[in-house]
């Protein structure tokens, strides 16, 4: 089934959302700088709001009438993304406002989605300001798509919309590891996994998951907000055509949608953004700490898998289901600390079948698959 | 500041400890160190402090040599508690408990004067499963024969550093030592590859190809070398540390 693009009306009326501490304090100038004056050129007028507090974005997508923007930007990192998209699923009309365009611009800090479109997109793996720059671009040319996304629900009874990836134990250890050594500007995983690393660590839990199956099409979820149709309450045991992994002691798991794990970190080179599969890896215990360090060099050019290492495994899911033994070890979504507890979820491909998707950001049509 | 307790029926005086008594150069003057365990200047930085003898004397800047700690594990039992003075005599007794305990049961006598070798120190549990277990005792012992082995001073000394109470300028400052393997001051490649090599250990797994070490020590200076001189010193390697203060447990 061929995508389907959607264009930017012009002139264009953006929101921009932008968080002032991003990029070490940076991100305000580095709008006004850069991304400015090439809205302008293409049309695009932008409002900008410069967001005090965490949820503050949240609330003001959720509250707020949106009907004056033809489009949603955030000039941030990943984690004000998030507060945008289950702010926008929050509201009663959800379905009207997630056909707004959505647009990410990496403001410095975590910037794993507009590392994985600007992969799409076909350009050569970019830095900071240089990759503001190609998404700006991407903006201006006003091409939109449709974007996956997941939802994870909570033993606690949480429900929330993730974009980018899931995760527990090391992997995300190092994400909000990392996070503390973020105030330079710069992600540094490099160091965060070398701390990880010297107190590694093995999480004992269940991980359960239905296998993708190629070219199955994804019945349509019944409105208000999407239902989980894969998934059955966390209290009762998983279906029976569901994969039980048999392992129950795990270094990390992740389940990544999008290619990018972080700028330099090209996780799931085949993902893209609405291909209805969710990337789970997961690292069994017993994995030594030269063979994590290798994966993790590996993973700047995604040849982590080429390595046959057998206690790395990964296969391309709808759904999964984690619980954890204990509350042990960190949980992420999309960056994103969050309580240990047992969580499930399932992709929602394309969650308005009807009509227009609008969960997207704007992207360049993706070069035809390398095989 | 800590005031030296009374001394009690003829038992060893205990005085304040200098916990930087290692080159001198590392650290800033005003810091430098009292002579005979008693305290003369403004007290230390720090809240914790092991407690020693004070007629064993100033060490001196004992030479350590090139290995240092990269201490990653955090202690369980942090021996050595804060003022008031009584509980630093309560807690460096519980490490005198523990230190006799590793001792041959016919040194315990005189355990103040034995030395327990390395082999018998790496046997605590928060060394056990160290990846810098040797660098660590290297760092503390003043065994002058370079053997790791560690006098009960040695031992208090170690303990202290890596107590909860320890500053991380204490923790950060001993780190650095430890990581900078040939001594020069600063953390250059070498040293890097050495830090990487302990964290992965030595067992017949294969170690990093050249390049992924090259990746990763490229990886490394990008993240930490604010000068960009291709070394890491002391106040960017507190940089980083302060930003994380588990790093160096």
């Amino acid at each position: 089934r061929p995508p389907a693009y959607g264009v930017l009306p012009r002139p264009c009326r953006a929101l921009v959302l932008l968080n002032p501490q991003s990029g070490a304090g940076r991100a305000l100038e580095d709008f006004q700088a850069v991304v400015q004056p090439m809205l302008a050129e293409a049309d695009i007028a932008t409002t900008v709001f410069v967001t005090e507090r965490p949820h503050h974005a949240h609330e003001k997508v959720r509250d707020e009438d949106l009907s004056q923007w033809d489009t949603l930007v955030v000039m941030a990192g990943d984690g004000l993304l998030y507060e945008v998209v289950n702010g926008l699923m929050e509201r009663p009309d959800w379905e009207d406002a997630l056909k707004k365009p959505l647009c990410i611009l990496p403001g410095g800090s975590g910037n794993a989605l507009a590392a994985s479109i600007n992969h799409y997109a076909g350009n050569d793996h970019v830095a900071k300001k240089k990759l503001l720059t190609n998404c700006t671009f991407i903006l201006c040319k006003g091409l939109h798509t449709q974007m996956d996304l997941v939802s994870l629900s909570t033993a606690s009874g949480k429900r929330l919309f993730s974009f980018l990836g899931f995760g527990w134990g090391f992997i995300s250890d190092v994400d909000i590891d990392s996070e503390k050594y973020r105030r330079l500007g710069n992600a540094r995983f490099t160091l965060g996994t070398l701390q990880c690393l010297a107190k590694l660590r093995v999480y004992q839990g269940r991980l359960s998951y239905l296998p993708a199956a190629p070219e199955q099409d994804t019945p349509p979820a019944p409105r208000d907000p999407p239902a989980d149709s894969l998934l059955v309450p966390l209290g009762q045991p998983v279906p029976p055509h569901w994969t039980v992994v048999p392992e129950e002691e795990f270094v990390s798991v992740y389940a990544i949608y999008q290619s990018h794990l972080g700028t330099n970190l090209l996780m799931a080179p085949a993902a893209r953004l609405h291909d209805g599969c969710i990337h789970l890896f997961y690292l069994k215990a017993g994995i030594s700490r030269v063979a994590l360090l290798k994966i993790f060099l590996a993973m700047a050019r995604g040849t982590h898998l080429d390595l046959n290492c057998p206690h790395l495994r990964y296969v391309p899911v709808r759904a999964f289901r984690l619980e954890p033994r204990a509350a042990a070890g960190i949980m992420t979504v999309d960056g994103e600390a969050l309580a240990c507890e047992p969580v499930q979820g399932q992709i929602h491909g394309r969650l308005c079948p009807r009509g227009r998707q609008s969960l997207p950001p704007t992207q360049e049509p993706p070069p035809p698959p390398k095989q | 500041g800590l005031s030296p307790p009374a001394t009690t029926s003829g038992a060893k005086v205990w005085g304040c400890r200098q916990w930087h008594r290692t080159q001198g150069r590392l650290f800033p003057p005003s810091e430098a160190p009292a002579v005979r365990g008693v305290r003369a200047g403004p007290s230390p930085p720090l809240r914790a402090v092991g407690v020693r003898g004070a007629e064993a004397g100033w060490h001196g800047a004992v030479g350590k040599g090139p290995g240092a700690i990269a201490s990653a594990q955090r202690w369980e039992e942090p021996p050595v508690l804060p003022v008031p003075t009584a509980s630093l005599v309560l807690a460096s007794s519980s490490a005198y408990k523990r230190f006799s305990e590793l001792l041959p049961k016919e040194e315990r006598e005189n355990a103040c004067s034995a030395r327990l070798p390395e082999s018998r120190i790496l046997t605590l549990p928060e060394l056990r499963a160290n990846p810098f277990q040797h660098q660590i005792c290297r760092a503390f012992s003043t065994s002058e024969e370079g053997d790791g082995s560690m006098s009960f001073e040695d031992f208090l000394d170690m303990l202290s550093v890596f107590s909860d109470t320890a500053t991380l300028d204490i923790k950060s400052h001993y780190a650095f030592r430890i990581f900078d393997f040939d001594g020069d001051g600063v953390l250059d490649r070498k040293d890097l590859e050495k830090l990487v090599n302990c964290l992965t250990g030595d067992g017949e797994e294969s170690r990093l190809s050249t390049a992924e070490m090259e990746q990763l020590i490229q990886n490394i200076l990008e993240e930490s070398d604010i000068d960009k001189d291709g070394t890491i010193n002391l106040s960017e390697f507190q940089h980083i540390v302060s930003r994380s203060p588990d790093f160096t447990r």
